[in-house]
């Protein structure tokens, strides 16, 4: 036996305990390959609004590299501190430190070899399936199998690089401890988990907190409030594991009327042990679950777009042509998309409304406003009735004008806005009183009004007889073509505005939008997140089981002596089953479901930004983890227990 | 009627060279009796412990505990079994180690659902006999082995159990917290009449029983009864045990 031989038995008869850590590490360099097989496909590279899935493949690539150098160190770390007394008995025996890095490092690679072999041969299988399933997302032609040479050579030799790089430091945790500490190991139960009853409820009220600020916050402080209550939140977690949880178990051993009562007393003694040994492991998972939720829940939300998106585009088409000094192109663009639009057989209404932009002296609230545009009301009206959209809204008078809301979701930012009043140059006050019920004309094809709170603001609508005494500075007119079917209209006009949009703020002289263009952009953009996000979930979710898998394998010599004490002192079978059932399923789904909490309370912040419910999509994606961890529960579960009874009597 | 009646009780290891564990033990221990039971390694003492704790199951004859025959009981009322009518102490105490001593001793009494009150009297009572009451509030990596074994022989009898089996109970102690445990071991029997059965290979602690049954080879042996000097016992022991060979085997069996 020579000393490569000597490395490799040590990991091929320890298979059990490697066996979470192997299996979680090659389905990340298989998702590695997947995803780097998908962005060097040509199909995708050379496509320019697929481009930006590849590129959001890309993020999702970094992110799983990133979390799997995590993911090796942490697992790497706690295999070598379960060997410690392996490490004496070698050192003992005249092994030089030297001879025992190069064996821990030689473990590792073979290990982090065989994954990446094993990742990467699997990735050449299922990659034709992966394709599929990804142009399904993206609601394309199924994109052929091809294997460009950079996908295999980007995932071996990244993850070679990170094996390598992480087998180099751990060496810091072999350390110069001597044999005799070695020897001494890691015992359990040496320390009373140090609890701190003013820390508990400092963690309480940190969640509380961070549930509250969540819940209470609006579409105007929702960017400001997300990294305080993220922060406060993720330290309310640490603290729930390592003070709150262990504080409860705690207060309930004092209660003896609860704690002295039948199996009450094994079960929550075993499990404040698990829960101080793996407090910090269950912090993570926590963390990363609740991150992993709420990206797939909100990019799985991608189908209330379309509803969304009829409302935000009333016209499936709409063109402005800018007056005031433009030689207007107008009539030839026109005569252009009506052309394509019947080539496509869509049937469409037309609607052509003048729009007046008014000179503002001055303006209350905090804007400056130069130029204000104004809509009559009939013309609104008649914008609506084109839309197919109903309004009750009274007909203005005298100076009043309601303001033209560019998509639905400013609706939340109305309550926040300051309602101006402006004097025109030639004499006129005119004071918003409202805004819309509707969208009449469509996001980028007015200028927005000099708003500090954000949103779409653009221009008034008023009265027909004050309209009518308005002088212009100039008149630009806005022509809507109205479809039922606007997600055909995708690349029309594409010589006008290739991204489906010209706003009104570029150097043109007309503003165009194609809402059918930028729902696809929109939708492939969110499908591809939504793959990505599912992709990434995955791992972490597989990488979080092979942490509870090692911690369990560790306590198993430990569990099973303390089974057979207590099976002779007249525990029964089912007893058993109980405890050990109970106490899994708390390791198994606290973190769970603090995570799904966690992601409710995010999705309710969340909801201020979209306009529609999400509810359904998300329940589906986090009932989908659930009962994939309560699949893990059960087959776990039986392994323990079938272990834990082998040698009972 | 005695406590425990052993009849007639063999055990046979089946395999490719099949082993007579224990041949034809027979033997019967009286309410508040302290029965040592010694012979050389592989002689049968722990197989003969096992069967007697419903461990194990015996090839032929049987065990009567208190009347009851646990054979033939399924795993659940065997444990049921175990936990009303034996009280348990290990060579290596086996205290778990995420209780505090009090709730290890509790335990027995918590699993047969007793109430708070009358487990807090019975641990009083307990924790007084064996000396331990300073010892409650820690936790079992605190306290030396000697506490330790007392705390497990407080767990062993606070459930006032029909008998005892004490396994090797002094085999992970020095001598001078070996003495205290059969001391105390031997003073619990004395008093709460106990019924107590012990396997050791130690002359002291075998020399505290009133009777030592020695066996050999799976089969009965000898006996021997105290008498009045525990020394002059201690000698017979230590006599019987070179003739047996195994412990004192390096001993001539008369001594010149």
């Amino acid at each position: 036996m020579n000393f490569r031989q000597f490395a490799y038995r040590n990991v091929a008869r320890s298979k059990r305990k490697y066996a979470a850590y192997f299996v979680s590490s090659a389905f990340s360099v298989m998702v590695f390959f997947l995803c780097a097989l998908f962005i060097y496909h040509p199909a995708i590279s050379q496509d320019m609004i697929l481009g930006a899935a590849a590129r959001t493949m890309m993020a999702a690539e970094a992110i799983i590299y990133l979390f799997c150098s995590l993911f090796v160190l942490v697992s790497v770390g706690s295999f070598l501190q379960s060997r410690k007394l392996e490490f004496g008995i070698l050192l003992m025996h005249g092994m030089t430190r030297r001879q025992l890095k190069l064996m821990v490092f030689l473990e590792n690679m073979m290990i982090g070899g065989s994954a990446i072999l094993t990742g990467t041969l699997l990735g050449l299988l299922l990659g034709k399936l992966f394709l599929m399933i990804g142009s399904g997302f993206l609601g394309i032609e199924p994109l052929e199998f091809y294997l460009s040479w950079q996908a295999p050579v980007l995932t071996i030799c990244s993850f070679v690089l990170l094996f390598m790089l992480i087998s180099l430091l751990t060496f810091a945790f072999i350390g110069s401890e001597s044999p005799r500490g070695l020897f001494r190991g890691g015992g359990r139960g040496e320390t009373e988990p140090k609890v701190s009853g003013r820390l508990a409820l400092l963690s309480g009220l940190l969640l509380l907190a961070g549930y509250g600020l969540a819940a209470a916050t609006t579409a105007t402080t929702v960017e400001i409030m997300m990294f305080p209550v993220v922060l406060i939140t993720v330290c309310g977690t640490y603290l729930f594991y390592t003070q709150l949880s262990l504080y409860i178990v705690g207060v309930l051993r004092k209660l003896r009327r609860f704690y002295w009562k039948h199996t009450h007393i094994l079960t929550f003694s075993g499990l404040s042990y698990r829960w101080k040994d793996n407090g910090r492991m269950f912090f993570m998972v926590t963390i990363v679950s609740a991150v992993s939720f709420t990206s797939v829940g909100v990019f799985a939300s991608i189908h209330t777009l379309s509803r969304e998106l009829k409302l935000d585009y009333p016209a499936a088409v709409g063109y402005v042509a800018k007056g005031g000094g433009y030689a207007s192109p107008e009539k030839r663009d026109l005569q252009g998309i009506t052309a394509e639009l019947e080539r496509l057989g869509l049937p469409y209404e037309t609607l052509r409304i003048p729009l007046k932009y008014a000179a503002i002296v001055s303006q209350t609230g905090p804007d400056h406003t130069k130029q204000l545009p104004l809509m009559s009301y009939s013309n609104y009206k008649l914008a609506l009735r084109h839309a197919g959209f109903s309004s009750n809204e009274p007909p203005l008078e005298g100076n009043e004008g309601l303001v033209m809301i560019g998509s639905q979701r400013d609706r939340s930012l109305t309550a926040a806005r300051f309602k101006a009043t402006y004097s025109l140059k030639q004499g006129i006050r005119i004071q918003e009183i409202g805004y819309t019920q509707h969208v009449p004309i469509a996001e980028y094809l007015l200028p927005e009004l000099d708003g500090r709170g954000g949103g779409d603001f653009s221009g008034l609508v008023v009265s027909d007889s004050l309209y009518s005494g308005i002088v212009p500075v100039h008149q630009d007119w806005y022509t809507g073509f109205y479809m039922e079917d606007f997600p055909r209209t995708a690349g029309v006009a594409s010589e006008l505005a290739a991204t489906g949009k010209v706003p009104y703020e570029a150097k043109s002289p007309y503003a165009v939008v194609i809402s059918g263009t930028l729902f696809e952009i929109q939708r492939t953009l969110y499908s591809t997140m939504l793959f990505a996000s599912l992709l990434v979930g995955t791992v972490f979710f597989i990488a979080a089981g092979s942490f509870l898998y090692f911690r369990l394998y560790m306590d198993l010599d430990h569990d099973r002596l303390q089974y057979s004490t207590l099976s002779k002192m007249g525990l029964t079978d089912r007893e058993l089953d109980r405890i050990a059932t109970l106490q899994l399923a708390l390791m198994f789904f606290v973190p769970v479901l603090l995570a799904v909490l966690h992601s409710l309370f995010a999705f309710i912040a969340l909801q201020r930004l979209f306009y529609l419910s999400i509810a359904a999509e998300t329940g589906a994606v986090l009932i989908g983890y659930l009962a994939a961890q309560t699949l893990y529960f059960f087959f776990i579960r039986s392994r323990y227990l079938r272990n834990l009874k082998k040698n009972l009597i | 009627m005695p406590i425990l009646d052993v009849h007639n009780l063999s055990k046979i290891y089946e395999g490719k060279v099949s082993t007579h564990a224990l041949n034809h033990i027979r033997f019967a221990v009286e309410k508040g009796e302290f029965v040592g039971i010694m012979g050389p390694s592989g002689s049968g003492k722990t197989t003969l412990l096992n069967v007697i704790a419903t461990i194990d199951e015996p090839t032929s004859g049987e065990v009567m505990v208190n009347g009851r025959d646990p054979r033939g009981l399924g795993r659940k009322d065997k444990a049921l079994f175990r936990r009303k009518e034996l009280g348990f102490v290990f060579q290596h105490f086996n205290l778990l180690d995420t209780l505090t001593v009090e709730e290890n001793v509790v335990l027995p009494l918590t699993l047969a659902g007793f109430t708070v009150k009358e487990m807090e009297n019975r641990l009083g009572e307990v924790a007084d006999r064996l000396g331990i009451r300073t010892l409650l509030d820690k936790r079992t990596y605190e306290i030396s082995g000697g506490q330790m074994q007392r705390v497990a022989i407080a767990r062993a009898m606070i459930h006032r159990p029909s008998l005892i089996l004490a396994d090797e109970p002094t085999g992970s102690l020095d001598s001078k917290a070996a003495g205290e445990v059969m001391n105390l071991l031997a003073e619990v029997n004395g008093a709460e009449g106990t019924t107590v059965l012990m396997v050791t290979h130690d002359a002291v602690a075998a020399s505290f029983c009133h009777r030592v049954i020695f066996i050999k080879d799976g089969r009965f042996h000898s006996e021997m009864y105290r008498g009045s000097s525990r020394a002059a016992f201690f000698q017979n022991i230590i006599d019987m045990l070179s003739l047996l060979g195994g412990a004192g085997h390096e001993l001539p069996a008369v001594r010149l």
